[in-house]
């Protein structure tokens, strides 16, 4: 079912909030074993949640606009007196102490909140391989991953586990594993959704997203998350459109960016669908417009320096003392910090250590402060590129979903993964992944929209017709 | 050109135990990483400004807001308070 469909259900009392929840736990209780996409079920609140929205319903009350409708929380993001742990060792026992802005909303709009998905380590990964809760495996393909870091979320939603969830994405988190899953995920632009509740990574790209099986649910959930919130100042203040009242009758007068050498040395079945992607447009109305943006190749570089060194701030609280695990057995306070920070795994020390490498005073110049300028240009390059397109279209990742271990060896072509979509992160732009065909394995590419902040509608619309034109 | 020690000095100022092996593996992929942000040498950056990178048109006021229920709210999660602040559990 779709989210509009079980919201007509419950509010016409066609169904009831129950048993649309037991209906999706009954899912996650068949599929979760092989696909490993929660890490926690909460079937007795969600339970509590339906029966409290079924017992509205018979008061005579109105509902919210996602009345009954299960949503799964990435584990990075807070829901009061559930854990919280960033699928790490360093937070194994941490217990929210309050609720993030986001679950507030939804639990204000009637949706239920059934259960925490899995994810790489503190966010750090692109194949959620990192997570210490064990693999995600790709619904499509069981032997593959399905990308991340908000896999668990991804394969949750493509497994129909559930029909919609939240992840976050720093440099590509939520779409790039849409992508690899055959859904639909968004990230909206910097500062539309509050980041207050989600456990930080890197402050300047962290953006809260929505998982989902098409674009149209995907909308409406955006919808309810996003807007201004007082406990998160870099949240925006200026009025969230009804999203999904905002897709038109066609894409006539749409002008689509398609970036100059974007699709050099792709890989070639990826590359004919991008294109074939842009042909479908134009058909539908679109004029497609080349544009310049010869700065964004160097998104990459700068995203692992600039997230590194937030990284390498934020996670210093995790010292035992403010937050995460205490070692007790300590004899002074070097090795009480060293002990205590050691359930970092492999990759989270990685990012650490590179951040606080390139904030040294010798590198901080070369690495940090270029990386940042450099960051500005690409900005202003995105800026004047949206002076002349609505959208611009390209691949979402370089490759479809690769085998579980695959690039174990080389760690650094993973990087290689969040390409196309760390520039997002970098502009603070809005993106989208949709589906838009398959390789010669079936396995699902998605093509991506980035938009400027703040007119999220315009790649919603464009992901609109797109998938309606694919189906 | 980045050496063990450098990646030991870095885990040092993370307050970190880097053992030798991890030493050993994050060197080389630092030092791939570190060659890749060198790329970004070639690009002029000399003008250029620092801004508030995303929200730079989107300016708003810098003002502190006082939610006197939440700060309630976390004062009571702690078991004791002493002298108006929250006393904790000794670690050392």
């Amino acid at each position: 079912m779709t989210i509009f469909e079980i919201v007509k259900a419950v509010t016409s009392g066609e169904k009831t909030a129950e048993e649309i929840t037991r209906y999706y736990l009954a899912q996650i209780k068949e599929k979760n074993p092989s696909i490993n996409a929660f890490v926690e079920v909460f079937e007795k609140d969600a339970l509590a949640q339906a029966k409290a929205i079924d017992a509205k319903k018979a008061r005579g009350e109105k509902l919210g606009v996602l009345a009954g409708v299960p949503v799964g929380i990435k584990d990075n993001i807070l829901y009061e007196g559930h854990k919280a742990t960033c699928c790490s060792k360093m937070l194994a026992n941490y217990t929210a102490a309050y609720t993030s802005t986001v679950v507030e909303k939804l639990l204000a709009a009637d949706a239920v909140i059934i259960g925490r998905t899995n994810m790489d380590e503190f966010a750090m990964g692109s194949s959620n391989q990192t997570s210490v809760l064990g693999v995600v495996h790709n619904p499509v393909d069981l032997e593959r991953v399905p990308g991340g870091s908000s896999g668990g979320s991804a394969a949750a939603v493509a497994a129909g586990m559930v029909p919609a969830a939240l992840g976050t994405d720093t440099g590509g988190s939520v779409r790039q594993p849409a992508g690899f899953c055959g859904i639909v995920g968004v990230k909206p632009g910097y500062g539309r959704i509050s980041r207050y509740g989600v456990i930080a990574f890197a402050s300047s790209a962290d953006q809260v997203g929505v998982l989902a099986a098409n674009v149209a649910d995907a909308s409406l959930v955006m919808e309810v998350i996003a807007g201004k919130d007082a406990h998160d100042s870099t949240s925006i203040d200026s009025p969230v459109p009804h999203y999904t009242q905002q897709f038109t009758k066609d894409l006539k007068g749409v002008k689509v960016g398609l970036p100059k050498g974007f699709l050099d040395g792709l890989n070639p079945t990826i590359k004919k669908q991008t294109e074939l992607a842009a042909q479908k447009l134009q058909e539908l109305g679109a004029e497609l417009v080349e544009v310049d943006v010869p700065l964004a190749k160097y998104s990459a570089p700068c995203y692992y320096i600039i997230t590194s060194a937030e990284a390498s701030s934020n996670l210093g609280r995790y010292d035992g003392i403010r937050y995460g695990y205490s070692d007790q057995t300590a004899k002074d306070l070097k090795s009480y910090y060293e002990a205590s920070r050691a359930p970092f795994g492999l990759e989270v020390k990685k990012r650490i250590i590179i951040g606080t490498y390139a904030l040294t005073s010798e590198r901080y110049e070369e690495c940090f402060l270029k990386a940042m300028k450099v960051r500005e240009l690409i900005r202003e390059d995105f800026k004047k590129a949206f002076s002349k397109v609505d959208v611009i279209l390209t691949p979402t990742s370089p490759t479809t979903a690769f085998k579980i271990g695959e690039k174990d060896e080389n760690p650094l072509s993973l990087y290689l993964a969040d390409l196309y979509t760390c520039q997002g992160n970098i502009g603070g732009l809005a993106g989208i992944s949709v589906p838009f065909g398959k390789d010669e394995k079936g396995l699902p590419i998605g093509v991506q929209f980035y938009g400027p902040i703040l007119e999220e509608e315009k790649i919603l619309n464009a992901a609109y017709h797109l998938e309606k034109a694919s189906k | 050109m980045i050496t063990k020690q450098d990646v030991e000095l870095a885990g040092k100022l993370a307050r970190m135990t880097v053992s030798e092996q991890e030493a050993g593996i994050y060197e080389g992929q630092l030092r791939a990483l570190f060659g890749w942000v060198n790329d970004l040498k070639a690009i002029n950056t000399e003008d250029v400004k620092l801004t508030n990178v995303t929200l730079a048109a989107h300016t708003r006021q810098d003002k502190a807001v006082t939610d006197e229920q939440a700060a309630a709210k976390l004062r009571a999660m702690f078991a004791q308070e002493l002298n108006d602040q929250a006393k904790v559990k000794k670690v050392l």
